[in-house]
């Protein structure tokens, strides 16, 4: 059995589940998955703008580990651009940094250290951790 | 507490910013005196850095929650290891309707 594969970390996970090609009259092929982590990879160096280094060091893996990721990515993404399939995002071995939810304020935000767990808005304690 | 808002404008009826470190302007309202104030966010042209060059303005106005659309990586770095809430609202708000939820 091969070694279990230490979490990476991510700040946020997408909003949405993929994406779909427009105008195919059918389905063609698999879907594509792309996990979280592979997401983040992307959205680091190719959104945010990123040295590969600085993308590792946020996401707590090492440089070779990052490229890996990054290598994938990018190929399951021509994969999909050429091939017409849908894109996928799930799985992955991540550890997702800790968001809470207000359902009342409809605002995601974070807690500072040693603070009571409410909403900044209306300060109910009524609040939903992580996505 | 000092809250920073990214605003499109310098006024108190734009939307908030969807970008953190993009946005022309932050407004930063103090919620004990009720006051708010404008300042032009030097680091929006940037094309690299701009979240990081804006978070450490933000930092020295000594501000306690920053409230944007999205937050780039290194930016939630710095505000989490200093301790500062961030704040991202899930539809597309003014600031007045922002600081009237505060208080």
């Amino acid at each position: 059995m091969g070694r279990i594969k230490k979490d990476r970390l991510i700040q946020m996970a997408p909003h949405f589940c993929g994406f779909k090609p427009q105008g195919l009259q059918c389905k063609t092929g698999e879907d594509v998955c792309i996990n979280f982590e592979e997401y983040e990879a992307i959205n680091l160096c190719d959104y945010e703008l990123l040295t590969q280094a600085e993308a590792a060091k946020l996401m707590k893996v090492s440089r070779p580990t990052f490229t890996r990721i990054y290598e994938s990515v990018r190929r399951k993404i021509a994969k999909a651009f050429v091939e017409g399939s849908c894109i996928q995002f799930e799985g992955g071995n991540v550890a997702i940094a800790e968001w809470f939810k207000c359902n009342e304020c409809k605002i995601t935000f974070t807690l500072p250290e040693n603070a009571n767990k409410h909403c900044p808005f209306c300060k109910t304690q009524v609040i939903i951790e992580n996505n | 507490m000092i809250i920073a808002i990214a605003a499109n404008k310098n006024n108190l009826k734009t939307l908030v910013d969807a970008h953190f470190g993009k946005c022309n302007w932050f407004c930063l309202h103090d919620t004990e005196t009720h006051q708010s104030s404008f300042i032009e966010n030097p680091a929006s042209q940037n094309q690299e850095n701009a979240g990081c060059d804006a978070a450490g303005i933000m930092l020295d106005k000594n501000i306690c929650m920053a409230i944007a659309g999205r937050f780039g990586s290194k930016v939630v770095d710095v505000f989490r290891k200093n301790n500062i809430q961030m704040v991202i609202p899930e539809t597309l708000q003014t600031i007045s309707e922002i600081i009237n939820q505060i208080k």
